[in-house]
């Protein structure tokens, strides 16, 4: 990147935020996670990812892969892609999107075409003249006769009460928590963008409404709602439930943020140039005031997502999160419960997994917030 | 001041209507209530009921009415000082509270206290030590507690101090010992304190962060006024300056976001209270959200919102008073 095209507003908070160790260092933990997340079933599986016996090559793994685990595997990393070249694709945007519904389209009709095999019998033991296998060789929800084994080798997070192996429970359980966070957050700025911005803009009798709302749903204890929330659904949630949820209660921070910055930024001499010029609602929105709090957002965003994860995490360990062997953080935590007097390896791990997720979620929001607003700095 | 006062008081009506309006219809659309749980057998369990008994249960609770018709029932007994009674155990639901409260209070008031303690002291050393290493030790120390989630460290914690294959300081969960009944005073206080050490560590750690952070802030910007300067100037002490000139200036502030807290004292703390098995308000919300009893959700709900908003109305109200600079008039 050129130094004209760096100095942009993004390019300068990018500059302050990358000098920053400890935020740089956070979102460097953000993405390797989501990279984990990602190839989480190639990195715990109980299928070899290439075996040759009586002369025949297969990759028990790879067909044995489900659709959905398919997209994480090829949508993440394309998503990457498409980030990493974002300027190509804004330079010829009606191209790039034809070459986006191709490519989309070549891979669902590829999934689709794709009949996993449901094979059971693991490949740890099975004779072969060679077979690679993926770092941990135990899938997540398999139960094997290794019940309570402490950390080891061979299980390096140790197994639970069914012999579950920890380690590959927490890499697929990182997928859960991550998506949570992002979805759930996506959500919630949304709802708190649009509520946020209609009392801040218009004011008047919409300000009042939206203010008294978002009163309203700070007064509820905030694990409180959410049980209330959930308990339309039963204890049986799928992902998108336990996102949702989430997404509804979280996005009163967002509102306040964006109703003040509007308020703030309405007065501003830019705005009532843009108005004086006869710009409609719709174009000062968008155009002058959106881009100009995005700032803000994003950190409450950032925050917001390291929320999201531990809320997830209690909901799973109060045993109103995801369908029972569906690997979880917080499930894994739950279960730790009744085995506590001996069996630390069961809270340690995950704990740890949730800090370390939570805690460079912080630093890269932490960063975030200097790089924007560099009067708050504290250092 | 008193316009404005009687205008804000006047406001709290609307919003604590709409937040016992908002929980009481959640609660009734949820699926499942008080009579199939209580004996409906099948799924939920319970006694078998017969369909005449269930009757008579579901028009004793109000359930075969609309949810608005009941809610006007409810809020027209809550008017009249009455908050109905538990469909659990028939119990009148100040009772219940009541029960509950002076655990909860001495849980979240005895954390509440030491997180300031602790952490205001930890925020104004950051502050004066700016940019050394003690700051950013301070920094990095509170930010990691904040991160670890207290499920997970209460759970470590009973694992390795509290009865676990490790050390056995503590008792693991309760709020005393089961011979308890038959200590002295002073025995029975101990015992007390031993079952409260390791919720208040629990409960407490995490909001180091936010409020050390606060008081450094704060510190940071009372030391650089003129004041200070004029105090310095004049030859007094530092520590003269520090605790005497700076630092209470620097607690106005804090004062504001210590009151914002206080809804935290009686809302009490669902996880904590699950892992730890102490009979106190968050048990009791998620006890009755499983069993929808009605009546005591509202309770508990109507008191925290009340509790949140006057926390809201007196950080305002101090604001002023502790500021003579800002006014609502």
């Amino acid at each position: 990147m050129n130094a004209a095209s760096s100095d942009t507003y993004t390019g300068r908070i990018w500059r302050r935020f990358s000098a920053d160790a400890f935020a740089r260092n956070g979102l460097r933990i953000v993405i390797a996670l989501f990279v984990i997340a990602a190839l989480a079933p190639l990195l715990a599986n109980s299928h070899a990812i290439l075996r040759v016996a009586d002369g025949q090559i297969s990759f028990p793994l790879f067909s044995s892969l489900e659709s959905i685990e398919w997209r994480f595997l090829i949508y993440v990393p394309l998503g990457g892609l498409a980030f990493l070249f974002r300027q190509n694709f804004v330079a010829r945007p009606g191209r790039s999107a034809l070459i986006f519904a191709g490519i989309i389209a070549v891979v669902e009709i590829a999934i689709a075409l794709h009949h996993p095999i449901n094979d059971s019998t693991n490949d740890r033991d099975r004779a072969a003249s060679f077979k690679l296998m993926p770092p941990i060789v135990y899938s997540p929800i398999e139960s094997t006769l290794d019940q309570f084994a402490p950390p080891s080798r061979r299980h390096p997070c140790g197994t639970d009460s069914t012999g579950r192996d920890i380690a590959a429970r927490l890499l697929h359980g990182a997928r859960i928590s991550l998506s949570i966070g992002f979805v759930s957050q996506t959500i919630a700025l949304s709802i708190g963008i649009l509520f946020g911005g209609l009392a801040g803009y218009y004011r008047g009798w919409s300000d009042i409404v939206v203010c008294r709302f978002i009163e309203i749903m700070d007064c509820f204890p905030s694990l409180l709602l959410i049980l209330v929330i959930i308990s339309f659904t039963g204890s049986q949630n799928n992902i998108f439930v336990i996102m949702a949820v989430i997404g509804f209660t979280s996005w009163t921070g967002v509102a306040r943020l964006v109703r003040g910055e509007f308020l703030r930024l309405s007065a501003q001499p830019f705005t009532l140039a843009a108005k004086a010029v006869g710009a409609g609602d719709a174009r000062i929105i968008l155009r002058h005031l959106l881009p100009n709090s995005l700032g803000p957002i994003l950190v409450v965003g950032t925050f917001g997502v390291a929320s999201a994860i531990l809320i997830e995490s209690s909901l799973s360990f109060l045993g109103f999160g995801m369908q029972a062997p569906t690997p979880s953080w917080g499930d894994i935590l739950s279960e730790s419960r009744r085995y506590i007097d001996f069996a630390w390896w069961l809270a340690f791990f995950p704990g740890l997994a949730i800090l370390i997720t939570i805690m460079s979620y912080n630093f890269v929001g932490e960063g975030l917030r200097d790089a924007v607003d560099p009067r708050l700095r504290v250092k | 001041m008193t316009t404005y006062l009687i205008r804000r008081l006047l406001l709290l009506v609307p919003t604590l209507i709409g937040i016992t309006l908002l929980t009481f219809l959640l609660i009734r659309l949820a699926p499942g209530n008080a009579a199939l749980l209580k004996g409906g057998g099948g799924e939920n369990g319970g006694r078998a009921m017969t369909a005449e008994q269930r009757e008579t249960v579901i028009k004793l609770y109000d359930l075969d009415k609309p949810a608005h018709v009941a809610y006007a029932l409810w809020i027209w007994k809550v008017f009249h000082g009455n908050l109905g009674d538990s469909f659990v155990d028939h119990r009148p639901v100040t009772q219940k509270i009541s029960e509950r409260l002076p655990l909860t209070i001495s849980l979240t008031g005895t954390s509440l206290i030491l997180s300031y303690l602790v952490a205001i002291p930890l925020g104004v050393v950051a502050a004066i030590k700016r940019g050394q290493t003690v700051d950013r030790t301070i920094s990095f120390v509170v930010f990691v507690l904040y991160s670890i989630p207290s499920f997970a460290a209460a759970l470590l914690l009973i694992l390795f101090v509290a009865g676990g294959d490790y050390l056995n300081l503590l008792p693991m969960y309760g709020k005393n010992s089961i011979n308890a009944s038959e200590m002295s005073d002073g025995a029975w206080l101990l015992d007390r304190i031993r079952h409260m050490i390791l919720p208040v560590i629990c409960l407490t750690y995490a909001s180091l962060a936010s409020i050390s952070r606060y008081a450094r802030v704060s510190m940071l910007e009372v030391l650089g006024q003129d004041f200070i300067r004029t105090a310095r100037a004049k030859g007094l002490a530092e520590r003269v300056v520090i605790l005497r000139h700076a630092l209470r200036n620097a607690l106005i502030p804090i004062i504001t976001i210590f009151t914002l807290e206080l809804p935290v004292l009686i809302s009490g703390a669902i996880i904590l209270e699950e892992i730890f098995s102490l009979p106190g308000m968050g048990q009791l919300v998620f006890q009755s959200l499983e069993s929808r009893d009605i009546p005591v959700i509202m309770g508990c709900t109507t008191l925290a919102a009340v509790i949140t908003l006057l926390s809201y109305l007196l950080a305002d109200i101090l604001y002023v008073a502790v500021d003579p600079r800002i006014t609502y008039e």
